[in-house]
């Protein structure tokens, strides 16, 4: 690596900031066109169930009254002024596209101030979620993932800064707003421990756990999780808790979707309550042995950014359900895993790992196309089989991720046992 | 018991009246193949057997309406039309009470039927009009079957049970004769204290088969029956005007997918309102293996684009994402659109409204290269008009209300039916639905299973590897 540090160029914040907000804004202005023109709705479905149950909360009725809308009560207040109609409509999506931005920014800082990174590069790599097309077309088609990104990569700098509160009610609330966020709590307890015990170490002394910083991380996130609960429960009752929780534990979609299960699922449902025990009540096994134990427990001292990337590429793969907004979910931690990444240094790997992902999806793809458009029965072996291939390739590329974040973790006990890694 | 036996001939048609002779076993007379027969049979509810009464008990009203698939002509009056199938109509007794109409129904249907004997396993539409204030609380619909199989119900497992010779025996086999009627109607209800059956039998076939005649007779010597014969004149009465039938496409172009659109062609030169303040509906029955998005039918570009109006009423199952066999019950769904009408009705232009659906996925125990039949209703397509001030309804003896769809109008509404094409043979789709079929479970299963323990060992091993490789070359490249 270069000490001299080289000019930013096109990667200035002053030129990538002021192109990521024009982008989603002539996305926004073009999806209002279309949308006012063409059947066919640049909207994502949704959006109109978020603002459908704002409607609903507007007439002070709960926005549980919109069937399918399976969020937070808090999403539908946010989208509160989509009702006054007008341009207005587009609020929400505004909202979303600013919570993009603002994590583009967030994603800058980290690699500044964390990383260490000059300009140019830290433009460069917040670009990937900044200028990603993926990224800005989401948002302004109206899906909430980019109101979640914000509240995750937030987590991550308060992790980073050691604020063991701010992490905590962080953590919580991303966990009130939409569930898969409570693998992180797993990760951040092991990063709030001593940095310079092992797990080990610490696993034999079970006392010794306890920490000062950990007590708030727990309290905080636990804290905060039951007062949006409870509050929430105290507006609407028992239809918040079954649409925004239990519904994902008793789900009965078998729409075809990427996870590996989907096909056998899809038959065990079909047999209905013949068949006594059922292998696929276990596949939370692998799923949680990996995102909540082993990854965050190896992996968390070392390199807390690259960890959650692990965490969710884990947690999505292994899922019984998966469609394409949860790949979002790790997207936004690609600029931190990437600058030391295998893929990046190895470009033949890189552009492997590229090319198999995004083939899988694309197979995949052509079979659900058949099934959806053609009427053909493509589930077996078609979807199956191609999600099979689409779920080993992941799979591989996660093996890649931990093995790049062990060797860091080599690296840097080796190079920097200090505490802080500005200097790097 | 009464009963009233009413010609029905196309209209226009002349009759010589000296041509009409008495016979023992009704009216005879010229062109009588070419009339269709309307029969209404009332017994009052002490002369049924006991079992039935038991049954009647539960009910307020009752109301079964059985639409063959055929497309047969109909002639003026009894021009009401329902979507092919079996429907169901009631109030019970107490609000909201059991009954055991869903017993009732399993018998004839088979156990697959959706409901279960809660009144709330029905669906309850809407009701939006005081003049039908009065309309049945609870609707049930079973999509498309034979009024044969009802007939074969009726003869082996009622009418075999009655005794020989008695009125009953005559008349159940009369009902089980029904399979080539194009309707028959049962209607119930606590005030008339009677059980009314009314069977409208097409003219001679399409392919030129009369069907079996079943004599004009007293069923008991101090029964009263009426018979007439019945040709419209041509009158000045709106509905004259009408109607050039319509054509209805399910899956349009040859590739079926998940989700279908059904389409209505209609000659454009025959959408002439009736009057002035009609509005062109389609009323549409579903099984719960389809389903209607309600809020991609709430945009009114998409809805123009499908030449459609509006949604005007949607009842019964609507969720967006169960497969078929997670709803038990309801039956499944009703639907009121209003369709557009083209601006220019003097063109020879074909007029086509597309309705979006959805398919659910189907457990089928039947597949055919894992594709399994459905069969399709087609809805009725009517016009609804407003009636002008100060007209009296005046009671029509043929006239047919509880159709499922009266409680969604004004108070004063005339429904004009515009029949379907006269070409086509059945008022039913049938549509190939692709499914995953059962018999697979083994090999995915542990071909599933093989996969993520090969992913999941992949990544554990990454994972617990000690200062491999990788890692040291990794350290080297810094």
């Amino acid at each position: 690596m270069t000490t001299t540090t080289p000019s930013p160029g096109p990667w200035h914040p002053l030129i990538i900031f002021p192109f990521a907000i024009a982008l989603r804004a002539i996305l926004l202005i073009y999806g209002r066109w279309q949308d006012t023109h063409s059947p066919f709705k640049y909207t994502d479905i949704d959006y109109l169930v978020f603002t459908d149950a704002a409607r609903f909360v507007s007439q002070y009725r709960s926005p549980y009254d919109r069937a399918t809308y399976r969020y937070t009560p808090l999403l539908a207040w946010i989208l509160y002024p989509t009702t006054w109609g007008g341009w207005w409509f587009e609020f929400g999506k505004g909202v979303f596209a600013v919570g993009d931005v603002v994590t583009g920014a967030m994603i800058w800082w980290i690699l500044r101030r964390h990383f260490g990174m000059d300009v140019r590069r830290a433009g460069q790599f917040a670009s990937i979620w900044l200028l990603n097309p993926m990224v800005a077309n989401i948002s302004t088609r109206g899906s909430s993932e980019g109101l979640l990104a914000v509240l995750v990569v937030a987590l991550l700098w308060a992790g980073l800064e050691r604020r063991a509160g701010v992490a905590g009610a962080l953590l919580g609330f991303g966990v009130h707003f939409k569930i898969y966020p409570f693998v992180y709590a797993a990760g951040f307890w092991w990063w709030f421990g001593e940095r310079r015990r092992s797990v080990v170490e610490e696993l034999n002394d079970v006392l010794g756990m306890v920490t000062r910083e950990r007590g708030k991380l727990v309290g905080a996130s636990a804290g905060t999780f039951m007062v949006f609960n409870v509050g929430m429960w105290y507006c609407y009752g028992m239809p918040f808790v079954e649409h925004s929780y239990t519904y994902h534990l008793t789900r009965i979609d078998h729409r075809h979707n990427f996870s590996v299960y989907n096909t056998m699922l899809h038959l065990s449902s079909l047999a209905g309550g013949e068949g006594g025990f059922k292998v696929e009540s276990l596949a939370f096994i692998p799923q949680l042995f990996l995102s909540v134990l082993a990854i965050p427990a190896l992996l968390a001292k070392t390199d807390l950014a690259s960890t959650m990337l692990a965490q969710t590429f884990a947690f999505v793969t292994f899922n019984k359900v998966c469609t394409s907004q949860y790949f979002l979910w790790y997207m936004v931690f690609l600029p931190f895993y990437l600058p030391f990444s295998t893929l990046l240094k190895k470009p033949r790997t890189g552009i492997t790992a590229l090319v198999l992902w995004v083939a899988g999806q694309a197979l995949w793809l052509q079979q659900g196309y058949e099934l959806e458009f053609n009427g053909q029965s493509t589930f077996v072996p078609g979807l199956w089989f191609t999600s099979v291939v689409f779920f080993l390739v992941n799979c591989w590329i996660l093996g890649i991720v931990v093995d790049d974040v062990k060797s860091r973790g080599r690296d840097v006990v080796a190079d920097h046992p200090a505490e802080s890694k500005k200097d790097r | 018991m009464r009963q009233r036996i009413t010609h029905l001939l196309p209209q226009g048609t002349s009759i010589d009246p000296s041509a009409i002779k008495v016979t023992d076993d009704g009216l005879d007379f010229d062109d009588v193949e070419l009339a269709a027969e309307e029969r209404r049979i009332t017994i009052g509810l002490k002369q049924l057997p006991e079992e039935i009464q038991a049954f009647l008990e539960d009910f307020h009203e009752l109301h079964i309406r059985i639409a063959s698939v055929l497309n047969h002509p109909t002639f003026s009056p009894a021009v009401s039309r329902l979507p092919p199938g079996l429907h169901a109509f009631f109030t019970p007794r107490a609000a909201n009470a059991d009954t055991g109409l869903c017993d009732g129904l399993k018998k004839i249907l088979g156990e697959s039927v959706k409901c279960s004997n809660s009144s709330e396993s029905f669906v309850k539409p809407p009701i939006l009009s005081e003049r039908f204030a009065a309309s049945s609380t609870y609707q049930f619909y079973h999509s498309p079957l034979d009024l044969a199989v009802v007939s074969e119900v009726l003869k082996t497992g009622v009418c075999a049970k009655l005794d020989e010779d008695s009125t009953l025996r005559t008349l159940c086999e009369t009902l089980a004769e029904t399979s080539s009627a194009t309707q028959v109607d049962y209607d119930f209800d606590v005030i008339s204290h009677a059980v009314t059956v009314t069977i409208l039998w097409p003219p001679v076939d399409r392919k030129g088969i009369s069907r079996s005649r079943i004599a004009a007779k007293k069923l008991e010597p101090e029964d009263r029956l009426e018979v007439g014969i019945l040709s419209p004149e041509k009158a000045d009465e709106p509905e004259e005007l009408s109607m050039g039938g319509y054509l209805t496409v399910l899956g349009e172009d040859e590739r079926p997918s998940l989700h279908p659109k059904l389409t209505l062609s209609l000659p454009a030169s025959t959408l002439q309102p009736p009057k002035q303040s009609c509005a062109l509906h389609a009323y549409w029955t579903l099984p719960t293996a389809l389903f209607i998005d309600p809020y991609q039918l709430s945009d009114p570009l998409f809805l123009a684009s499908q030449n459609l109006l509006a949604l005007r009423s949607l009842a019964g199952a609507q969720d967006l994402e169960a497969p078929d066999w997670a709803i038990p019950y309801p039956w499944g769904s009703a639907a009121l659109f209003e369709l557009a009408t083209p601006s220019n009705t003097t063109s020879d232009e074909i007029w086509t409204i597309t309705i979006p659906t959805h398919l659910r996925y189907l457990n089928s125990t039947l597949a055919i290269n894992s594709q399994t039949p459905l069969a399709i209703p087609w809805p009725t397509v009517f016009w609804a008009c407003e009636a002008e001030e100060g007209l009296k309804f005046a009671t029509n003896p043929f006239d047919r209300v509880d159709l499922g769809f009266e409680g969604l109008f004004g108070p004063r509404t005339m429904f004009y039916h515009v029949p379907a094409d006269e070409k086509v043979d059945k008022l039913v789709e049938l549509l190939w639905v692709p499914v995953l079929e059962r018999g697979s479970e083994g090999w995915v299963g542990v071909g599933t299973l093989l996969a993520v323990l090969v992913g999941f060992a992949w990544v554990c091993w990454r994972l617990v590897r000690g200062g491999g490789g990788k890692g040291v070359e990794g350290k080297k490249e810094r």
